[in-house]
């Protein structure tokens, strides 16, 4: 390039930045005296920052919620205004201020009491701001609201929670993870504290690995996904947990049939800290040991978060969790899993507009298998550092911008096997470790555009390198599966050499531009319609092709032979307040397209796979439905029911392979699958001693792969298996009531016990978690057998907290 | 022994599990299938002349009433020397030779005509390891208290050896299949054992190995292709459970040159092994 050239470029560029900078100027700095309020909202009783209590000027539409750590702020002309603040399931407060100077306000609210003569106070959600933010397909769970719920085993899980809400399903009880307007659990973010958690399960999913007691909010994107996440096509579940009492010291904790849970919480550094600390553990080992069984199964984790406020604008937060599972046969075999993660945050705020965060995150999932009859171990894991700041700019009062960078180094140990004896048959092995680096930069706005309309609009770039330090195998004809068209057949493709990539070098890099945008339309003050548009890249891919997901199943980077997935998200809702917002109703249709979603070819083996691409075939998936949420906030009868209507299938075609693909190419369902989905949740407060509450779901079964035929082979009779997921395992619906005791103590008796007695299953049905075919073994005849994992199971549980 | 992690999904279940019961259960109905039993097996130390091939139909999978295939036409074919063996049919679905003569490492074409259709296959005959000492114990195993018999045997030097065995009791109706190969145990001595859990509920009863018990156990070198196949076969047989991989349909390698389509089930292969009748003490 010519000096000349590079000027002019130069020149090019500057015009642009003027055009723009003129542009934001006109649009947003419209010359009139505006002034800023700023602060943070606090609960009275602990001290904890509350996350999503909106802040509003009275009689204007101008308007903010609460982040996530509390902060707000309010940008408005000069005046008098009135300051509402409300948060749900707190008291609101009104606070007059005359706007002449920008001016920090901290507030803190206290929460409703649940005493029902007070009939006035009711739990408010800050609809208002609801409707009128573009942010649509988001789920938001309080937490009180899912203690309230009846669960398994007397065990608070959020997860199970998330699942009676529309658009979330789970693969069947006993089964891990969950699913998202019908996508696949490995398309699921979650994060804790902003660490990613890889598994989200305890005892295969029989208990999410969230303790209730140490968390304060759980936020879930069905779609819709902020700019400022990435990295997974279908959800996002963002949990946080509790800062810790920064007032006085508290304790609660629970003592049930399966496990036992207990949190401390309490000041730091003379009230400028605070700390929490949540452990739990399942004594079901001891049952199984004492009952003779020399099998033992069980879990612990612990939770554990401080800060400390530097001043009033700087403060470090410190937290981590630590969670195992370990599973035992007797002397023959053994097997522990679990997530470890650690964050340290800096909230930073530059000034009364401009908020900050900085993130240092670790997290790890791992698991080991001990099988002692085989002499050897197999260990496998997934690492990854990340390194993230975040910063919001409150523009205007109509406009303001999230914007800010991340980078994630990852290492994948997809597994080893270490022979524990001299006289092992087994010989080592060490599959090829990976490592990648995934970054990402994103701009987001939130723009008020008239009264009635608001939008936000963002754009997230996103990269990957997949780097060396391994060999990449090479394939004959570059193809990893070949389609054997005799037999009709995919097949391993031929390995003809290797390359070997150097530490350092990189072996495939990607980068996508991922544009969302989302539109509200306020109808008038009880309705709104909303229209959202998101695509998200997704670079690690979880192999498995069970049934439901294992805990033993490997992560896997994109690289040569695999591909990000890519999926675009087009959503519509209504939003509709009734009768004073004691009810509310929610419809959404979605349609989304994913492209490089991965299937199996039949006979696949991902067991000590080095080589995952001869075992796999690039498709796409495509999910479509309606959801419809109809809740009643009020009064002594509270709950909701919810329905979607959805359609998740997906095709693999041959591709480099050749052939047709899985399927001869065509549509087939996808596990996740669900025709119907309806759930009733509904919670009843009789007086300050008693309340209940109920769950009722019904599901279309799961896509599943019946035989379609038998013959005789080698004196057994062998099925012959119909189409992937052609057929459906028979609905599943189930009832739950519960039944809370509160006895009545002295007003200020510092101990507040409860008694939490539960019935899953009221009504004993045998759901089929997979009915499988096979021959009897004293007649020969084939037959279908069923495994249905819960029938009724009572729970009793003793909560308390002092 | 196998490759051990596949029991895990298997053992999780066992554990885990509170129900099980059978039920009914509507299921679809593939056309009906010639389905080839054509396993020439050659008894390593014999002149394995003497070989059958079973022609049946496939069935509805919960009639098990299959139909002989009869008036077939069935030869094969040594691809090295040229050699035809044709197999007479017997009239009750099997088809005889007494000309066979096996030659390892050489590849073998099957020939099928039947009911206006064509189905060809073809396999490869591997060498068998001799299996050089065959004993029983109880320290091994998933239970320490149940006996298991013991086959040991040196893996070929190369790699890419591919096994098959099977183990029949005149007691039990049904036998058990193993399938591995030598990704994890290449040239090493491999003590293979064979155990049988003590199952008792409500489909049916088997008791462990116990003094007296007579077991044939028969032990088959294989050709890749044929692992991949019976591999599958065997991680199907009896269902596939909650953490198994999901099933598939099973192709083997009979293929129709007529109608592609009306593909064939079951199996061509060639194989060397050896038989051991053990007595249990």
């Amino acid at each position: 390039m010519t000096r000349r050239r590079k000027e002019k470029v130069r020149l090019r560029w500057l015009n642009l930045i003027t055009t723009l900078t003129l542009f934001l100027s006109t649009t947003f700095l419209i010359a009139q005296e505006s002034y800023t309020i700023s602060g943070k909202i606090t609960d009275i009783d602990n001290g904890e920052t509350l996350f999503g209590a909106s802040v509003f000027l009275e009689g204007t539409s101008i308007g903010v919620v609460t982040n996530e750590y509390g902060f707000y702020s309010i940008s408005a002309p000069k005046g008098e205004y009135r300051l509402l603040i409300t948060y749900m399931g707190y008291s609101d407060i009104k606070q007059e201020v005359n706007l002449n100077k920008n001016q920090q306000f901290n507030f803190e609210i206290s929460e409703v009491s649940t005493k029902l003569d007070e009939v006035e106070v009711v739990a408010e959600e800050s609809e208002i701001a609801v409707l009128r933010k573009p942010e649509m397909s988001v789920l938001k769970m309080n937490i009180e609201t899912v203690k309230q719920m009846p669960v398994v085993l007397g065990e608070v899980d959020i997860l199970k929670s998330l699942q009676m809400l529309p658009g979330v399903t789970n693969n069947g009880e006993g089964t891990g993870g969950f699913h998202v307007r019908g996508g696949a659990g490995d398309q699921n973010l979650v994060l804790l504290d902003e660490a990613i958690i890889y598994n989200t399960s305890h005892m295969f999913g029989f208990f999410s690995v969230f303790n209730a007691d140490a968390i304060k909010d759980v936020k879930l994107y069905k779609g819709g996904i902020p700019a400022r996440y990435g990295g997974r096509v279908s959800s996002v579940l963002d949990v946080r947990q509790k800062d810790g009492n920064s007032k006085r010291f508290a304790a609660t904790g629970g003592i049930g049939i399966i496990s036992s849970r207990l949190a401390l919480e309490g000041p730091l550094f003379k009230e400028k800290g605070s700390f929490l600390i949540a452990g739990r553990s399942s004594y079901a080992n001891l049952l199984l040991k004492a009952a003779g069984e020399d099998n033992s199964v069980g879990f612990y984790d612990l939770n554990l978060k401080t800060n400390y406020k530097i001043n009033s604008n700087n403060r470090l937060f410190l937290s981590g969790y630590f969670g195992r599972d370990s599973f035992e046969l007797g002397d023959t075999f053994s097997n522990s899993y679990g997530n470890s993660t650690g964050n340290l945050r800096w909230n930073h705020i530059f000034n009364d507009k401009l908020f900050s965060n900085l993130s240092v995150i670790y997290s790890k999932y791992d698991y080991k298998l001990g099988l002692t009859f085989a002499e050897f171990d197999w260990v496998s894991s997934i690492i990854n550092y990340n390194l993230k700041y975040d910063l919001k700019y409150y523009f205007s009062d109509k406009f303001k911008l999230d914007f800010g960078a991340s980078g994630i180094y990852y290492e994948f140990d997809p597994g080893e096997i270490k022979p524990t004896s001299e006289t092992s048959a087994v010989n080592p092995l060490l599959l090829d470790q990976k490592k990648a680096i995934e970054s990402g930069v994103y701009v987001n706005a939130e723009h008020k555009l008239t009264d009635k309309f608001t939008a936000q609009y963002g754009l997230r770039y996103s990269a990957f390198t997949r780097m060396g330090g391994q060999p990449m195998t090479e394939y004959e004809n570059n193809q990893p599966v070949v389609y054997n068209s005799d037999l009709g057949i995919y097949e391993r493709g031929m390995a003809v050499g290797e390359t070997v990539y150097e530490n350092g070098d990189a072996i495939k890099s990607f980068g996508n531009i991922e544009p969302r945008a989302s539109l509200a339309y306020t109808i008038d003050d009880n309705s709104s319609l909303k229209a959202g548009f998101s695509r998200v890249a997704q670079y690690i891919h979880l192999l498995s092709n069970t049934s439901s997901a294992t805990p033993l199943d490997v992560w896997a980077p994109s690289g040569q032979y695999i591909d990000p997935q890519l999926s675009n998200q087009y959503a519509l809702g209504y939003f509709r307040n009734f009768k004073n917002k004691a009810y509310s109703m929610e419809a959404e249709v979605y349609y989304k397209n994913t492209d490089n979603r991965i299937d199996y070819i039949d006979g696949s083996d991902l067991i000590g796979q080095n080589t995952i691409e001869t075992e796999i075939l690039t498709g796409e998936s495509r999910a479509y439905g309606l959801e419809l949420l109809f809740r009643k906030n009020e009064g002594k009868f509270t709950g909701w029911i919810a329905y979607t209507l959805s359609k998740s299938e997906q095709r693999t075609p041959g591709g480099t392979a050749g052939g047709l693909g899985i399927n001869d190419g065509n549509w087939y369902n996808t596990p996740y699958d669900r025709t119907h989905d309806i759930s009733i949740s509904g919670s009843y407060q009789l007086n300050d001693k008693w309340s209940f509450g109920t769950n009722l779901v019904f599901q279309t079964g799961r896509p599943v792969t019946y035989p379609n035929g038998q013959y005789e082979y080698e004196g057994i009779s062998v099925a012959s298996y119909a189409n992937r997921n052609s057929d459906r395992l028979p609905a599943y619906h189930r009832l739950d009531l519960s039944v809370n005791y509160k006895p009545n103590k002295k007003p200020n008796a510092k101990l507040k016990g409860e008694w939490v007695l539960g019935l899953y299953n009221a009504y004993n049905r045998k759901n089929a978690a997979s009915i499988s075919f096979g021959q009897n073994i004293e007649t020969g005849a084939n037959e279908a057998t069923r495994t249905a994992i819960f029938g009724i199971v009572p729970s009793l549980t003793y909560n308390f907290k002092f | 022994m196998q490759n051990p992690i596949k029991f895990i999904a298997l053992l999780f279940l066992c554990t885990l599990v509170s129900c099980t019961d059978v039920i009914d259960v509507d299921v679809q109905t593939d056309t009906i299938r010639l389905v080839v039993e054509a396993s020439l097996d050659w008894e390593k130390g014999t002149t394995g002349n003497e070989q059958t091939i079973t022609l049946r139909t496939s069935t509805p999978f919960f009639d098990t009433q299959s139909t002989d295939v009869v008036g077939a036409q069935v030869s094969v074919t040594n691809d090295v020397n040229g050699e035809v063996y044709l197999f007479t049919d017997q009239a009750d679905g099997t088809y005889t030779t007494d000309t066979f003569n096996p030659q390892l490492d050489a590849s073998y074409t099957l020939e099928i005509i039947y009911d206006g259709q064509s189905y060809t296959a073809n396999d490869t005959m591997n060498p068998v390891a001799d299996i050089i000492d065959v004993f029983q114990d109880t320290e091994d195993g998933f239970d320490d208290e149940t006996i298991e018999l013991h086959i040991v045997f040196n893996d070929f030097e190369a790699e890419g050896d591919n096994y098959f065995f099977k183990y029949e009791r005149p007691q039990d109706l049904l036998p058990i299949l193993e399938s591995g190969d030598d990704e994890f145990i290449n040239g090493n001595e491999v003590d293979w054992w064979f155990e049988i859990n003590e199952d008792d509920d409500e489909e049916g009863e088997i008791k462990p190995l116990a003094p007296g018990d007579v077991v044939t156990i028969s032990m088959h070198s294989i050709s890749r292709p044929y692992y991949n196949y019976i591999d599958i076969v065997i991680d199907q047989l009896g269902g596939v459970g909650l953490f198994e991989s999901t099933p598939v349909a099973i192709k083997g390698n009979c293929i129709n040159t007529t109608n592609p389509d009306n593909y064939a089930h079951g199996y061509f292969r060639v194989t060397q092994k050896n038989t051991i009748i053990y007595t249990v003490e």
